[in-house]
């Protein structure tokens, strides 16, 4: 199953080091593939370096594509990730 | 075999193992690897990543409790940054395509994301820059034989050769415990704090190598000759065995030395000179004493704020003064707080902003002044402690009279509330000031009527008369103790004291360094401080002088318009 959804960088400090760690964390839960693009680039969600490389601050809309069996669970997870600011006091 | 080229300082040679110490942001060894090798060295890569992992993990366990989830938050991001193979990827075929080591690899790749990141618009994406650095950095200290976490000097073996790019004066609280054999480093000049380290711990050091350190890894053999400012890298045996007969030489004329502990430091026309020690922990009173020093010359207090969260209360300093003074059983001159400039402390209460310039900033009694909080419960613990001993105390860096006018209320004050609360103290504590600011040392008369005694500071006097950074080893060439303008001043303090009937001591390095001690006898001091393990050397000086024969120059020296003129009246009271 393939899943795929628009997501905007909502919280202030954006795809920073220690949110890029918490999305990565929450993506190796699942067995699907994880990939955002934020349109010139595509970033493998379950490697830290890939989508430190991204450069997501806030604002940026990203695509997310999940790809396997969990991929509906797994693509509302981490929209809820992004839409809660990645449990981070802004 | 090949040499390096620095300036030489300490005493004389030392042959062992190099000991690369990394601080952040210094380069790290850079080499070529044989087309052979370069798998290895790429395994070499794989390992020092993984035991960089195991490092943190359990660096991670053991600060879990204490620490904040913001912390943990962090270490999680490195710990996934590390095992992240994307990361050593680049890296390893940096090794393959250039064949050089896996440390030069990891930062040339560091380099290029921090770029990356620093390149990116927003400013909070520029802070994975910071996180890329710190982890690839740790992975580097692994590969050099430093663990994360630790302390970089755990491990250190007797008689290894400490390289590294610049030592701080905190870093000489920690050497002391060593007996390393030599220091190298980058920057640093005759009187940087990597010198007189050297110094008092008699080894010998080279310093100002500039980026010479680079080519030396951990396990480099190598030979020091402090005199001559030579570092021979991977010695033949040739060279070894002439270095090692001049080390025993070397040796045997500082044996020589210590027949004369016992004897007075007495000219050969009957002038006695006081020989104190400085000292900045209560151990070291052990060879003061053993060195037969006459008392404690200069007792620096910093130490006991460094590298610590909390400053010492007022009970912990009372304790620590009081026993100083006790097993001294001699004089103890105490100076008071002279943080700021390069000694900055880690914990504490005030935030200090980086000075522009720390040197001209607010430091010493300025500081102090300003932070009564920090300063008044070391005045009330040294006046507690006063009654364990004979103290006098010295306060730093004095350079306006107002300061003396703020310090003695504040005296008052605490006499007072001493008293109230029934606390035994000596009120008549003498107060001395240390004149090192060229702006006491002009009007050092003015100074010398409200205090007890003058203690001349030689190092920042020079450093602020003739404009020149100690620690900047482009200018340090023009750092010169005999300048006449330094030689004037220091005249000019002498007699001043004089005038006003009290007494002048010296505590700075030239106070220590016996190529200066006939002048400074023949300009009229009589009580010089210095580091306890130069005082033989000193002494033998002193008691191979003859005052009458020299003092008559000191006038012709010090308005002698010649240059020539001037060296040959030098070399004439000095040889």
């Amino acid at each position: 199953m393939r899943v795929e959804k628009s997501i905007r960088v909502v919280n202030k400090l954006g795809l920073h080091t220690r949110a890029a760690a918490k999305l990565v964390k929450l993506c190796a839960g699942f067995g699907s593939s994880v990939s955002l693009c934020n349109g010139q680039r595509t970033a493998d969600a379950k490697s830290i370096m890939s989508v430190m490389m991204l450069a997501a601050s806030q604002g940026t809309d990203l695509e997310l594509a999940v790809d396997g069996d969990d991929a509906e669970e797994a693509a509302r997870k981490i929209a809820y990730l992004f839409e809660n600011c990645f449990e981070e006091d802004e | 075999m090949f040499t390096l080229h620095g300036t030489g300082v300490g005493f004389g040679i030392a042959i062992g193992p190099a000991r690369l110490i990394r601080r952040p942001g210094q380069e790290v060894p850079e080499y070529g690897i044989p087309p052979e090798q370069v798998e290895d060295e790429v395994r070499r890569l794989h390992d020092g990543v993984r035991s960089a992992i195991e490092c943190l993990s359990v660096y991670y366990e053991q600060i879990w409790r204490e620490s904040t989830e913001e912390v943990h938050a962090i270490l999680d991001a490195h710990l996934l940054m590390m095992k992240d193979p994307m990361l050593t990827r680049e890296s390893a075929s940096i090794i393959r395509e250039r064949q050089i080591n896996a440390e030069y690899a990891l930062q040339i790749h560091s380099e290029d994301l921090e770029a990356i990141f620093r390149n990116m618009d927003d400013p909070y994406m520029r802070g994975k820059a910071d996180d890329v650095a710190q982890v690839i950095g740790r992975i580097q200290d692994e590969l050099l034989g430093q663990h994360a976490g630790q302390s970089s000097l755990e491990g250190i073996v007797e008689g290894e050769i400490i390289v590294t790019h610049d030592l701080m004066p905190a870093d000489t609280i920690d050497f002391k415990k060593y007996r390393v054999g030599a220091f190298l480093t980058n920057l640093g000049g005759p009187i940087s704090h990597t010198a007189i380290l050297a110094r008092s711990m008699q080894i010998p050091a080279i310093v100002g190598l500039h980026e010479g350190i680079r080519y030396l890894k951990t396990g480099d053999m190598l030979v020091i000759d402090g005199k001559r400012g030579v570092v021979l890298v991977d010695p033949d045996e040739a060279a070894l065995d002439v270095y090692r007969k001049r080390a025993e030489k070397i040796e045997r004329a500082h044996q020589a030395l210590d027949a004369i502990v016992d004897k007075p430091a007495t000219t050969l026309d009957g002038h006695s000179v006081a020989l104190t020690a400085n000292i900045e922990f209560a151990e070291e009173i052990v060879e003061s004493i053993a060195r037969n020093a006459e008392g404690i010359g200069l007792y620096r207090t910093e130490s006991l704020f460094m590298n610590r969260k909390e400053f010492p209360d007022e009970e912990e300093q009372f304790g620590i003064y009081s026993t100083l003074l006790g097993k001294t059983g001699r004089p103890v001159t105490i100076r008071t707080l002279d943080l700021g400039a390069d000694k900055q402390v880690d914990g504490g209460r005030q935030s200090m902003s980086p000075a522009t310039n720390p040197a001209l900033g607010r430091r010493a009694i300025r500081l102090c002044l300003h932070d009564l909080t920090l300063f008044k419960p070391q005045l009330r613990a040294l006046y507690r402690a006063s009654v364990h001993g004979e103290l006098r105390i010295m306060i730093p860096m004095i350079s306006n009279l107002e300061e003396l006018d703020q310090l003695f209320v504040l005296l008052g004050e605490i006499r007072d509330e001493l008293e109230a609360g029934g606390l035994p103290f000596r009120p008549d504590i003498p107060i001395g000031g240390m004149i090192e600011v060229p702006a006491a040392a002009v009007a050092a008369d003015l100074f010398a009527r409200r205090l007890d005694f003058l203690s001349i500071g030689t190092n920042d006097l020079i450093q602020y008369t003739l404009a020149i950074d100690r620690i900047d080893d482009e200018v340090n060439y023009l750092y010169d103790p005999l300048h006449p303008s330094i030689l004037r001043l220091i005249k000019s303090v002498i007699d001043a004291g004089n005038a006003a009937g009290i007494p002048v001591s010296m505590c700075g390095e030239m106070a220590g360094d016996a190529a200066y001690t006939r002048i400074l006898l023949a300009m009229g001091l009589r009580e010089l401080s210095m580091d306890p393990a130069v005082i033989p050397q000193v002494k033998q000086k002193i008691r191979l002088t003859d005052i009458g024969k020299i003092e008559p120059m000191v006038g012709e020296l010090l308005s002698a318009g010649d240059s020539g003129r001037y060296r040959e009246l030098i070399e004439r009271i000095e040889i």
